[in-house]
């Protein structure tokens, strides 16, 4: 016959068997693998064991932590961590053993050793850093070139962050007003979901890798803790493989993250990942500024030395040209030497010969004046001899001739007077009042002589002269007809 | 003087140290040289534009790039 326990009974045996052996407060090493913290300030935790391979569990225990002592824990761990009290963290608690007979076996949580947690994540980081450099990938994003402009830019952030927002304010408000063009490939940054939402944003960067320059990974402002994400082989090992330079401002102030390690180039903040960017845009610029002024300095000076070398051969060229001048000159000189030599050679032959024919001429104009003078002597003793003998005759007739005349005129006047005394007689008869003597009148009308009647008319008075006295009478008829005479 | 479409900064650069290279050996002639300088600045000119001027062709794959 055995003993039979109740259930209770049994439990109540397993508890005080567990209380005699476990009389003070052990340390343990375990992993999170799940924690809650209940509303009443509570935290209830899955601690469990893996095995070598690290995927099968080989021991697991719930733990409790009251709310008194968790409050205490809960700052004391993170602070010097720097990550928060989580799942998937290995830690080391100072637990007491506890067996109640109805919710059976548990951990009551007393402290908690954080420089475990910290140098088991040490390790873990050595661990995955190892296995990089062992798969040959650690350095590979390092190894891409980082382009010279970097413009197009994918960021990986969360959109609320406050990082994001220094980040996008420091690059788009640049004083050298330089151009960017960034998107955003929102993720979740921290807490479990974070390592699968960065590769998940990097996933869907990879399709636009000729597009984008480069990749941002940031991260800033409120929490700063739990970046364990960033230690994480996924992760890293997607940077590593990342087609395009990936840089970090994770803004921590602690050891860098494996994601910091593996990116291209790691920054403190997200302001600071804009200074970088930045940074190299204007260099660049600098670069091509300085590589011009270089240019235009080399270009001047060549252009100076061409005019010098330009100026150079103007000088000599004027010295050619001079020296050739005086050679022209000399020969000028002498040419003209020679014609004048020639020239007054050719002039006195001429003068010669004209010499000759000046004396030809000479000659005879000399004979033809001796002929002239020969015939203007013949006139002047005829002027001379001939003239004044004629003249002599001439006058003797003249006086002939002048006697003769004066006889003539005596004998005209003579018969002129005879003839001037008839002409008289003549006249004496003639007298107008031997007329009147004789009985004939003279009639006037208005001082004139009337010769015909047609001037007068009846009534009108006529003067009629005598040899002596007169009469006025008044016409008292006109008789024109010549026949009633009387 | 025209940039050839697809031109990037480092071939730009590129070419310019080239030219520079070449102005400091003196290799090209007078004439050579103004032709140079001229592709030079072009080059410079297109690096500052790019630099600061927005590329509409680059704003239109973003806009593609945010739908998707």
């Amino acid at each position: 016959m055995y003993e039979r326990f109740s259930l209770s009974e049994l439990n109540g045996e397993v508890k005080k068997v567990l209380s005699a052996n476990f009389t003070a407060p052990v340390w343990v090493i375990g992993e999170i693998s799940e924690i809650n913290v209940h509303s009443n300030g509570h935290c209830y935790l899955t601690l469990i064991e893996k095995g070598e391979s690290e995927d099968r569990i080989v021991a697991q225990a719930r733990a409790t932590i009251w709310s008194y002592t968790f409050r205490m824990l809960r700052p004391y761990f993170e602070t010097i961590t720097g990550q928060q009290l989580t799942d998937g963290i290995k830690v080391l608690l100072q637990v007491s053993v506890e067996f109640h007979e109805l919710y059976g076996f548990s951990l009551n949580v007393r402290n908690i050793d954080p420089t475990y947690t910290l140098g088991d994540q040490a390790r873990k980081r050595q661990e995955i850093i190892r296995r990089l450099t062992d798969e040959g990938v650690l350095t590979m994003n390092k190894e891409l070139e980082l382009p010279l402009v970097p413009q197009k830019i994918a960021v990986i952030s969360s959109p609320s962050a406050a990082g994001y927002g220094d980040f996008m304010e420091q690059l788009n408000n640049n004083p050298q007003g330089f151009r960017f063009y960034t998107q955003l490939f929102p993720a979740v940054m921290q807490g479990n979901q974070a390592e699968q939402s960065i590769m998940d944003a990097l996933d869907r960067i990879y399709p636009y890798e000729d597009f984008f320059d480069l990749v941002v990974i940031i991260r800033g402002g409120g929490s700063q803790v739990d970046l364990s994400c960033f230690d994480n082989y996924n992760v890293a090992y997607h940077v590593t493989q990342f087609p395009l330079p990936v840089l970090t401002g994770i803004g921590h102030d602690k050891d860098d993250s494996i994601v910091d390690l593996v990116a291209h180039t790691r920054l403190k903040t997200p302001t600071a990942v804009a200074e970088f960017i930045l940074d190299g845009v204007a260099a660049f610029e600098e670069r091509i500024d300085l590589l011009e002024q270089e240019a235009m300095e080399l270009v001047e000076t060549r252009f100076e030395d061409e005019r010098e070398s330009l100026e150079q051969l103007t000088r000599e060229m004027s010295m050619l040209v001079r020296n050739m001048l005086g050679n022209r000159k000399n020969e000028l000189m002498q040419l003209t030497w020679k014609f004048r030599q020639d020239t007054m050679l050719s002039l006195q032959k001429r003068e010669h010969n004209l010499g000759k024919k000046l004396q030809k001429v000479g000659f005879l104009v000399n004979h033809y004046l001796f002929v002239r003078y020969q015939k203007i002597a013949g006139a002047q003793y005829l002027l001379d001899v001939s003239i004044p003998r004629s003249m002599v005759v001439m006058k003797q007739r003249l006086n002939d001739y002048i006697e003769k005349f004066g006889q003539l005129s005596q004998r005209q006047l003579e018969k002129e007077k005879h003839w001037m005394a008839i002409a008289a007689q003549k006249g004496e008869m003639s007298d107008p009042r031997n007329i009147l003597k004789k009985g004939y009148s003279i009639t006037t009308y208005r001082g004139k002589l009337v010769k015909e009647l047609s001037v007068l008319k009846n009534d009108e008075m006529i003067a009629t002269r005598f040899y002596i006295g007169s009469i006025l009478s008044k016409i008292t008829e006109i008789n024109k007809s010549d026949k009633n005479d009387n | 003087m025209t940039t050839k479409k697809g031109l990037t900064y480092k071939e730009a650069i590129t070419e310019i140290e080239e030219i520079l290279q070449q102005i400091e050996n003196d290799e090209p002639d007078v004439d050579q040289l103004s032709e140079k300088v001229k592709r030079l600045s072009s080059l410079v000119s297109w690096c500052r534009e790019k630099l600061h001027n927005t590329e509409e062709e680059i704003e239109k794959i973003l806009k593609e790039i945010e739908k998707n």
